[in-house]
């Protein structure tokens, strides 16, 4: 199972910088990122993360609102049409998600999708009964 | 021959005549009021007896009474009637803990319609102008309060009740009205509304005067009513606890508001000592009834501050004039009209275990309008990383302190431990306002 790395950010100077010197202190790579922006002055930033565990206990410990998420990893090519290709598998798969980023993967020439999906464990069985291999975690996080 | 006074009598006294009327109708009062349960045991206890007062000095040797006795005597400790008698009550808002509320019987609400038009009548309104009355009708006393009052004058009166600002524009100019009644920050907001519709409220009304109340304001927040508007506004003041409005009002000279001493003996006392303070310094505002039957309620601390006015106004009117409200002897503020207690905020937090109630409100004036932004920590232990949830949080709570204080409140989220934590009297309110007016 796969995980990134959920935190309530407010929308103010020096708050995002606060959390990635944490992070820094923590020898925490960070993979991948986005951030939920919304109108209430505050959004939640989604960090992809070699180590999640090790990341969600030094933010927990440096008092920060943070989550441990389970995340889907699917891998698609690399190339034109290479993500197009397998939304349409999900889309088969009447997948539905919230939120998705994706990275690169340059060892494989190869790149993953990241899907925050509402129900994870029917989401997983929906890919899985429609032949959609997940990524192992260890090529996730990149390690 | 024209008219000067709504009352010549009773206005037109000279004080030797009126603190005769007022020991007399204080007298009265403390009869009265020993039919209620509460005063019947109090007074007794203290061994009080009505008809031995004979100067209006004496009243010091009555004891005080406050919100916390209304509350606790919820809801009919202080009822002097049957309930066959009463034709209407008013209540504070909140849904925790009990409301501070009061009965009316037909004389009390009669003699309020007369204070109310005696009020606007000193003003300068009278029954050839039409009043629109800008003010949330209900339970709040703004409402029907001044409702009575401006039919008892004889105006045409527009219930238009609070709010939408494009409609109260239309009925200004549909029905040429003369007269407004509505929060001070409210008419910033207004006259936000003229300008985009391209209208200037100097031409395109018939306004001549604006009755400002509620909401405490400055004397520079009023002139920019007066220059925006084209009109003279004039301060009123009242709590429900007296009946609302109609308690103390300015006459055309603005020089402080008259408060009806036929009405009210009225003592300002400092808050810590209660110890009677001169004319002209400022103090808490104390009031007794003298012309309510089914509620009389003695020497009420209104926690207002302000000072009585010393000397005549020259509008020779016997009674005396207090100073606009200067703040408040404990946390309560008022925004949007509505009275909020921080306490009430922090009841309504509680009992939402997905924030903790370190709280910090900030009374802010957003494009126009003054709006209560409520900042809450969310609970680190509930934070799932899910945005909607969040979304729905800020809803929920937005909800439930709406139902609670009756003005929608702006909640924000904000990350743990950025509100500082509860020591001793934590200051939980930030006033940055400036009443909606630039």
């Amino acid at each position: 199972m796969a995980y990134e790395i959920s935190i309530f950010l407010e929308n103010k100077i020096g708050h995002f910088e606060r959390i990635t010197r944490i992070l820094k202190e923590g020898e925490i790579n960070i993979r991948s990122m986005s951030i939920n922006d919304t109108a209430n002055g505050w959004g939640i930033l989604n960090l992809l993360v070699n180590n999640p565990e090790k990341a969600y206990n030094v933010l927990e410990e440096a008092g920060v609102s943070v989550a441990l998420k389970e995340i889907i990893a699917l891998e698609m090519k690399d190339q034109a049409g290479g993500l197009n290709e397998l939304l349409l598998k999900v889309a088969q798969a009447k997948v539905n998600f919230n939120n998705a980023n994706g990275r690169i993967i340059e060892a494989t020439k190869s790149a993953i999708l990241i899907l925050d999906v509402p129900d994870i464990d029917e989401s997983k069985k929906k890919l899985i009964d429609h032949g959609i291999q997940f990524i192992d975690d260890n090529t996730i996080y990149g390690n | 021959m024209k008219k000067t006074y709504w009352e010549e009598e009773l206005e037109g006294f000279d004080r030797e005549n009126l603190e005769k009327l007022q020991v007399e109708r204080l007298n009265q009062t403390l009869e009265n009021a020993m039919r209620s349960p509460y005063y019947n045991k109090l007074f007794k206890a203290k061994g009080i007896k009505p008809g031995t007062i004979k100067s209006v000095a004496q009243i010091r040797d009555l004891p005080f009474t406050t919100k916390q006795d209304l509350r606790d005597n919820f809801p009919y400790g202080f009822l002097t009637l049957p309930k066959k008698e009463i034709i209407r009550l008013h209540s504070s808002s909140g849904t925790t803990g009990n409301p501070t509320v009061i009965f009316h019987n037909r004389h009390d609400i009669n003699s309020w319609a007369n204070l109310m038009a005696r009020s606007l009548f000193c003003a300068g309104v009278r029954d050839t102008d039409v009043f629109q009355n800008i003010s949330g009708y209900g339970l709040f006393t703004g409402g029907l309060g001044f409702q009575y009052g401006i039919e008892r004058l004889g105006c045409l009166s527009i219930p238009a009740g609070a709010g939408n600002s494009l409609r109260q524009i239309k009925l200004m100019q549909d029905y040429g009205t003369t007269v407004a009644h509505a929060i001070p920050s409210y008419l910033g907001r207004l006259y936000e509304v003229f300008e985009q519709q391209n209208l200037d409220p100097k031409k395109d009304t018939l306004l001549h005067t604006l009755v400002i109340g509620a909401e405490p304001h400055t004397e520079e927040q009023r002139l920019r009513i007066e220059e925006m508007f084209g009109v003279k506004a004039y301060n009123s003041y009242g709590l429900s606890e007296m009946n609302g409005p109609g308690v103390a009002f300015e006459c055309t000279y603005q020089e402080g508001l008259h408060i009806w001493e036929d009405a009210f003996i009225i003592e300002i006392v400092n808050p810590d000592t209660l110890e009677p303070v001169p004319d002209g310094e400022y103090g808490e505002l104390v009031m007794t009834t003298l012309d309510r039957e089914a509620m009389p309620i003695i020497r009420y601390r209104t926690r207002d501050i302000t000072r009585i006015i010393p000397g005549e106004c020259k509008c020779g009117r016997v009674h005396r004039r207090i100073d606009r409200i200067v703040g408040r002897s404990d946390d309560m503020f008022i925004i949007k009209g509505c009275n909020v207690f921080p306490m009430q905020i922090e009841g309504v937090l509680l009992k939402i275990p997905e924030v903790n109630t370190n709280y910090l409100i900030n009374l802010e004036t957003i494009n126009g309008i003054d709006e209560m932004v409520v900042n809450v920590e969310v609970n680190k232990e509930w934070f799932t990383g899910d945005i909607r949830k969040l979304d729905l949080l800020t809803k929920q709570i937005t909800a439930k302190i709406r139902d609670e204080v009756l003005a929608k409140p702006i909640v924000k989220l904000v990350e743990p431990g950025t509100i500082p934590q509860a020591e001793g009297k934590a200051v939980r309110v930030k006033d940055k306002r400036n009443n909606g007016l630039k």
